[in-house]
């Protein structure tokens, strides 16, 4: 690996801190106290984040009706440099209703687990009611004002403020106190019930982030995510003995209750938030991983039917664990946890919460197709890109999703091969080449930067932010090499973690470590709706004296000129490799700009064309068509005879079902 | 009582066999119909593949990204093929109507006539069996609702159930049941054609009532035989697709060629197989109901003798 001066003193620099940080990650869980400790903790260790929030939650839940009454008490640090009198302040689960903002999306445009135009199902009704608060004594129930930052519907309650009587001094702490009461609905997106399974997560009132010096607190849409600060959790939890539970926190006491429950008191730190999840069908398989760091303890809890997957989960998140460590940084917390969601609630499997994420298989899962890989994967990557570097999920979505399905290709070819995601001897399917499949779906309907509920559909939000984002990290490569985007990876997780980082701390960063200006290729892949399509347009040869008979002498000794002409089909400029090839076997290199719509090239040789291509090495991914990148002067009819059978045959199959009738 | 003896099981093999011109033509027929199907969709991929290198993630292996990328460009290669698929399917359908009458014809004289008598036979039954199909369409409203109660359950259960398992279950279960009842039609209906064909029925309603009754009669070895043949079919069926999707190379067009088209060949066959068993079984019970039923004798003429005419006054 060869590195620029700069990057190797970067790297050394960073590496001599990741050390220390990896030990000072081996932090024993602290319960009590929710005071925010943002400088050096009580045992002397030094926090890993900015701790502006501590939340000491007490939650009961009752398991039939799926409801959950709780208190909670946030003690939130005045870091914003101001006095802050008004407070916003989330209420996800108040986004299952029908009027809201996030169930009127879904009904236009379709969600992860609904299509458009679904009907409202009374199940997935899920609220949050708070029935009281107050702010260090002072009773502020009747002061709760909903808003709504992003839309005019006055009706979506997923947002709210409170005006303090007194403004809270830059430094100074304020102690907000809630009693809340939830309703699950039945998982329809990410958090709810299904069966004896509940899945809460977002289930508390949350403040917004003060950043960019205003606050930020958006309503939570169909194709969005969340935002939060990091500090402290301290959560109990009662519910029934019999109840298994995973949840993103060290369990620190368990304590049996004379009604017959029990109470799991957990604590966790450094991270914007706490989930969790309970079933009494859960299967917990333990298993544990070291790395350059401390141990981590592997919790997976498996539904019903599900266990012949429980160990791919295991061994995806320990070769998920082995490579983030290797290539972007150590992972400072003791402990991840895996959810699976029993069949019917795979609308909650697939996501991602601060050492717990929920995965995604089926009974009959075949071991061909790495679905529970490759969600494990992706799930654990969201713990460094969203769980430490805490981007803005709402508004650049592409941060979070995006450079992780980047990592999750990478990850995957390194530890399944090349055809991770499908491998049949009859079917192949890549992990790049899903994610381009994913862009290619919707191409140019929006650019990355998009605001995530300003995507054109929930389809396009998804081939864009996943897919696209991924293909132009990948095409990336091309530019400043594999090696060098890792190394930058790598800087912008060691920099930037445990903060709050923008796309142009990444634009920047990756240009920082590359020590190239790439304005240019960042601009239309991210900030533009450009598509690339390179195509060899025309390659032929002639007799260079085309005007005089040929005299039939020894055709060796003829001279051709050839022709390749290139052209730019699309309105992504980027620079492109050309390989002529030639019938004496030799060959011509060329390097294009792509500025303007075409070039020609022109060789006088005594040889004929053969091929051209362009991108020889499939490099440039984002390319929306490879079939026009090449051409080769004889043809080769196998792919076009392969897909006839397949077509005959499919034509002659429907053909004999429908004469079944007969 | 006929029974579907070994013999009728290898005598419809041996007819099929015998008649194997009929199984040629029709495989024939779907194949050109199939290639016609194809053809839009080929010619638009050819223009995109034949003088590509990416073409290559096709040959070497079968790249599904590729496959989808195909299917998001503009001018849209893939999309011809599947309503070319479902026209001639149809047109497909309609031949099988017409054809069924001159090939159970066939079968049932166990001759093969002139081609214009095969045309004949062909158009003379048309109509009746396409009113036979109409019927079908209608017998298979009653198996629709054993399969809407089963999906029914399936539903239910699922939404119930912790366990996928028991939803699973009812669903193989339900299968079963719907596949067995699909074949039970099948086969009544079976013999109703063999019935309007053997006897020159024009009632198809009559057809029908007869062939219920014949099958209910004989419902174990009629099913036995019908269900053994296509057993057979569909084993041979998913042996090929074995050997195509696991067992061939990649690269392999013409032996993949072969194993799909021998697919469709023996599908075709076992299909033939079921209708010719049918036919000759049809044959067997109808000649052992008359050779049960005593031969009609006419009433023997009788005999009228003159009475005898006396000479003269009787005296004593």
């Amino acid at each position: 690996m060869r590195f620029g001066r700069l990057t190797c003193f970067l790297a050394g620099c960073l590496a001599l801190s990741a050390t220390a940080m990896g030990q000072a990650a081996a932090v024993a869980p602290k319960p009590g106290g929710a005071t925010p400790a943002t400088t050096t903790e009580s045992n002397g260790e030094k926090p890993l984040s900015t701790r502006i929030v501590a939340y000491a939650i007490d939650a009961k839940l009752d398991p039939k009706k799926h409801t959950i009454d709780a208190t909670e008490t946030l003690e939130y640090l005045n870091l914003t440099g101001q006095p802050q009198q008004t407070f916003p302040f989330h209420l996800y689960l108040n986004a299952f209703q029908p009027q809201s903002t996030f169930m009127t999306e879904v009904h236009r445009s379709g969600t992860r687990g609904n299509g458009p135009g679904s009907a409202w199902d009374p199940l997935h009704k899920g609220a949050i009611d708070i029935s009281h608060l107050e702010a260090d004594g002072v009773d502020l129930t009747d002061k709760i004002q909903f808003i709504h930052p992003d839309d005019d519907n006055a009706q979506d309650k997923t947002v709210f403020q409170v005006t303090l009587p007194k403004p809270v001094a830059p430094g100074a702490t304020v102690k907000f106190s809630f009693t809340f009461h939830d309703l699950l609905p039945e998982v329809v997106e990410r958090t709810g019930y299904m069966h004896d399974f509940d899945m809460v997560g977002q289930w508390f009132p949350k403040v917004g982030v003060w950043w960019k010096n205003a606050w930020n607190c958006h309503q939570f849409h169909a194709s969005t995510e969340f935002f939060a600060d990091f500090g402290t959790f301290d959560v109990k939890i009662t519910l029934p003995k019999n109840e298994v539970v995973g949840a993103g926190g060290d369990l620190v006491d368990r304590h049996d209750n004379p009604d017959g429950s029990m109470t799991l008191h957990y604590w966790s730190q450094d991270v914007h938030d706490f989930s969790w999840a309970a079933s009494p069908s859960f299967t917990r398989v333990e298993d544990s991983w070291t790395g350059s760091g401390q141990p981590v303890r592997i919790v997976v809890l498996i539904s019903p039917g599900n266990m012949p997957s429980a160990q791919r989960y295991v061994q995806a998140l320990k070769g998920s664990l082995t490579m983030f460590d290797k290539w972007y940084g150590p992972y400072p917390y003791d402990r991840i946890t895996l959810i699976d969601p029993p069949h019917g609630g795979s609308d909650a499997g697939g996501m991602e919460y601060p050492t717990l994420i929920t995965g995604d298989t089926t009974w009959n899962m075949p071991k061909n197709i790495l679905l529970p890989e490759i969600v494990t994967e992706h799930e654990f990557g969201h713990q460094y890109w969203y769980g430490m570097v805490a981007t803005n999920e709402f508004e650049e979505a592409w941060l979070d999703e995006g450079i992780n399905s980047y990592t999750e290709v990478k990850v995957m070819d390194a530890l399944y091969g090349k055809n991770s995601f499908m491998n049949f001897p009859f079917a192949q399917l890549s992990e790049d080449g899903a994610e381009r499949a994913m862009y290619l779906a919707t191409p140019d309907s929006d650019p990355i930067s998009r605001l995530g509920w300003k995507f054109y559909s929930n389809n396009s939000y998804g081939s864009i932010t996943y897919g696209k984002t991924a293909t132009v990290l990948l095409t990336l490569e091309k530019v400043i090499g594999e090696d060098t985007l890792r190394e930058a990876l790598h800087t912008y997780f060691m920099r930037y973690r445990f903060t709050h980082p923008t796309g142009t701390d990444f634009i920047k960063t990756v240009e920082e470590v590359s020590g190239r200006d790439l304005k240019w290729y960042f601009d239309q892949a991210v900030y533009g709706t450009q598509v690339m399509d390179y195509s060899v347009a025309n390659a032929h040869s002639d007799l260079l004296k085309w005007w005089e008979p040929s005299i039939g002498s020894n055709p060796k000794d003829e001279v051709y000129r050839t022709y390749v002409s290139v052209k730019r089909e699309g309105d992504f400029v980027f620079p492109v490799d050309v390989v002529v090839k030639f019938d004496d076997g030799s060959t011509a290199a060329e390097h294009w700009d792509g500025q303007e719509r075409w070039t020609r090239f022109q060789y006088d040789r005594k040889a004929k064309v053969v091929s051209a291509e362009i991108d020889p090495q499939n490099q440039v991914t984002i390319d929306r068509n490879f079939f026009n990148n090449s051409y080769t002067l004889n043809a080769d009819a196998r792919a076009t005879h392969k897909m006839r059978n397949i077509f005959v045959f499919a034509s002659e199959w429907v053909s004999q079902l429908l004469a079944w009738l007969t | 009582m006929a029974a579907a003896r070994p013999k009728t099981f290898l005598s419809g093999a041996q007819l099929t066999w015998k008649w194997q011109r009929l199984v040629w033509w029709v495989y024939v027929v779907c194949f050109i119909l199939a290639m016609f199907a194809a053809r839009g969709s080929v010619d638009r991929l050819a223009e995109a593949l034949d003088h590509s290198v990416a073409a290559q993630r096709l040959v070497n292996g079968f790249d599904a990204s590729a496959i989808a990328s195909l299917s998001t460009l503009p001018d849209a290669p893939l999309q011809t093929s599947y309503t070319g698929s479902s026209y001639f399917a149809v047109i497909f359908l309609v031949f099988m109507l017409f054809s069924t009458g001159g090939i159970l014809a066939t079968y049932v004289r166990d001759e093969f006539p002139s081609t214009s008598v095969f045309f004949e036979a062909c158009g003379y039954h048309f109509w009746r069996f396409f009113r036979l199909m109409l019927y079908l369409v209608v017998a298979l409203i009653p198996v629709a609702i054993v399969a809407g109660i089963g999906g029914a359950m399936y539903n239910s259960l699922d939404d119930k159930m912790i366990s996928p398992f028991p939803a699973v279950h009812v669903f193989e279960g339900t299968s079963i049941v719907v596949l067995f009842l699909l074949m039970v039609v099948r086969l009544w209906f079976d013999m109703a054609q063999v019935i309007a064909v053997f006897e020159d029925e024009k009632r198809m309603h009559k057809a029908l009532r007869l062939a219920a009754v014949v099958v209910a009669k004989n419902f174990f070895s009629l099913f036995w035989l019908y269900f053994r043949i296509s057993f057979i079919g569909w084993l041979l069926f998913a042996l090929g697709l074995h050997v195509w999707m696991m067992k061939l190379a990649p690269t392999s067009n013409v032996l993949a060629f072969i194993v799909s088209q021998l697919m469709i060949l023996f599908w075709i066959g076992t299909r033939m197989w079921q209708r010719a068993s049918e036919a000759l079984w049809y044959r067997d019970y109808r000649a052992t109901q008359e050779a049960m039923q005593p031969v009609w004798t006419p009433a023997p003429t009788p005999v009228i003798e003159p009475a005898a005419v006396p000479i003269g006054p009787v005296t004593t």
